[in-house]
């Protein structure tokens, strides 16, 4: 399904046109429900979680056409936000879990977000010109909603250093995006 | 302000990519989520920020149970489905969703939002024209004045949903189109309320499907005494096909 079909059904979807919602569900559940499990990596809860996210895309759809994102990003970034927000509520280390579960890495095969490989490829180069490990830890939190008390353990440094490390590493990942 | 760490100021701009990339605590992220809804200028910054960050994504899909759409549909329309399905599409349902854009002033930091919604909005079996129904926002132009066009070729109507700003006493708000370079025609002095319509002619219909731009002006009552925009333009968007 192209970009401009799910913008179609957003639009419909925000006109509260069940079919429409129907068919977005069709063509999108899968990638959202790859978004919550990638974050949440408990299948019962991405199940709910998949729910919540589809109530949310039903009552605010309309949002859509005020954001510049694409349909699809708008898409996940509601199913990743919505995913964030739950593990910061269950309060139990994320950190044992991913050793418990194993499934943290990205299996081999995953879809990336954006229809555009240039994009991906630029991003990518820009986190290239950070230090590893700061690029690392823009990844883990970015692709598995880690937290400032969590990636500060993982890398072994103090909470403050790894607020500065995040917040120089994202300003600078900027500077290059829009270079 | 700053919802967490005492001796730890952020600006707006760092807040919102630390949302994005996803390190706030709970606390923190329930601030945030009740900023994004209120505050239209923080939410372009966030939305800025997935913008920047959302091409790193990737995820392996996962076909879902059934039971998860099953429980989703009893969550959504158990209490009413008969209401859901008579909003679906009709003109009720269409300027009922629209009164939602009340309060979303993001839209006005946003450039232009435009949607077309023919063939979209078409009802199943229905024949589809070459020129159906368009949808604009008319963004507001240093000024909070935003209104919503729905322009039906079919029927030789706009129709305009008022979203935010008020015309001041003794003065009209008056809508224009504006083809390329030819001076504004008038569309006429958009009466008050929250959900008017304007008849249309047809050399204003063919500027309309030819991608005109609209543009809403502040005049004095009645409208432009000369024909053309006297007033400042409080909103300002183009219509075209997607």
């Amino acid at each position: 399904m192209t970009a401009p079909d799910i913008t179609k059904l957003i639009v419909r979807t925000s006109m509260k046109d069940r079919a429409a919602f129907d068919l977005l569900y069709r063509h999108t559940s899968a990638k959202l429900f790859g978004v919550c499990l990638r974050i949440l990596r408990d299948r019962a809860e991405a199940e709910e979680a998949l729910q919540d996210v589809y109530i949310k895309i039903w009552a605010k759809a309309d949002r859509f056409a005020v954001s510049e994102l694409s349909p699809i990003s708008w898409l996940v970034a509601i199913a990743r936000n919505h995913s964030i927000d739950r593990i910061r509520a269950r309060r139990r280390a994320t950190v044992e879990l991913d050793e418990a579960t194993g499934i943290v890495d990205p299996t081999p095969g995953p879809e990336a977000l954006t229809m555009a490989a240039g994009e991906r490829a630029r991003v990518f180069s820009c986190l290239d010109e950070l230090e590893n490990d700061r690029a690392a830890a823009v990844k883990a939190a970015y692709l598995s909603g880690f937290s400032y008390a969590e990636l500060a353990e993982r890398f072994g440094v103090p909470l403050n250093t790894m607020r500065t490390w995040l917040r120089r590493s994202l300003m600078k990942l900027r500077e290059c995006l829009e270079r | 302000m700053n919802p967490a760490h005492d001796n730890d100021p952020r600006d707006d701009d760092t807040l919102a990519a630390e949302y994005v990339v996803g390190v706030l605590s709970a606390d923190e992220r329930r601030a945030v989520s009740a900023r994004i809804e209120s505050d239209p200028a923080f939410a372009r910054l966030v939305d800025q920020w997935e913008a920047h960050l959302s091409p790193m994504d990737e995820f392996v899909p996962a076909e879902p149970p059934a039971s998860a759409k099953r429980k989703l549909d009893e969550r959504l329309f158990a209490n009413g489905p008969a209401e859901a399905g008579s909003r679906s599409s009709g003109p009720a349902g269409l300027w009922s969703s629209l009164a939602l854009w009340r309060g979303l002033t993001a839209a006005a930091v946003v450039a232009v939002a435009l949607l077309a919604v023919q063939p979209y909005l078409g009802q199943p079996g229905q024949p589809e024209q070459g020129a159906g129904r368009l949808v604009a926002s008319l963004a507001p132009q240093q000024s909070d004045v935003h209104y919503f066009v729905v322009y039906d070729a079919r029927e030789n109507d706009i129709g305009l949903s008022h979203v935010t700003g008020e015309r001041g006493a003794d003065q009209d708000f008056e809508l224009w189109v504006i083809e390329g370079d030819q001076p504004p025609a008038s569309l006429g002095v958009v009466p008050a309320g929250t959900s008017v319509h304007l008849a249309v002619d047809q050399a204003l219909s063919r500027k309309i499907e030819q991608g005109a731009v609209f543009a809403i002006s502040l005049e004095p009552r009645g409208g432009s005494p000369t024909g053309q925009p006297t007033g400042p333009v409080v909103a300002a968007g183009d219509l075209r096909e997607i």
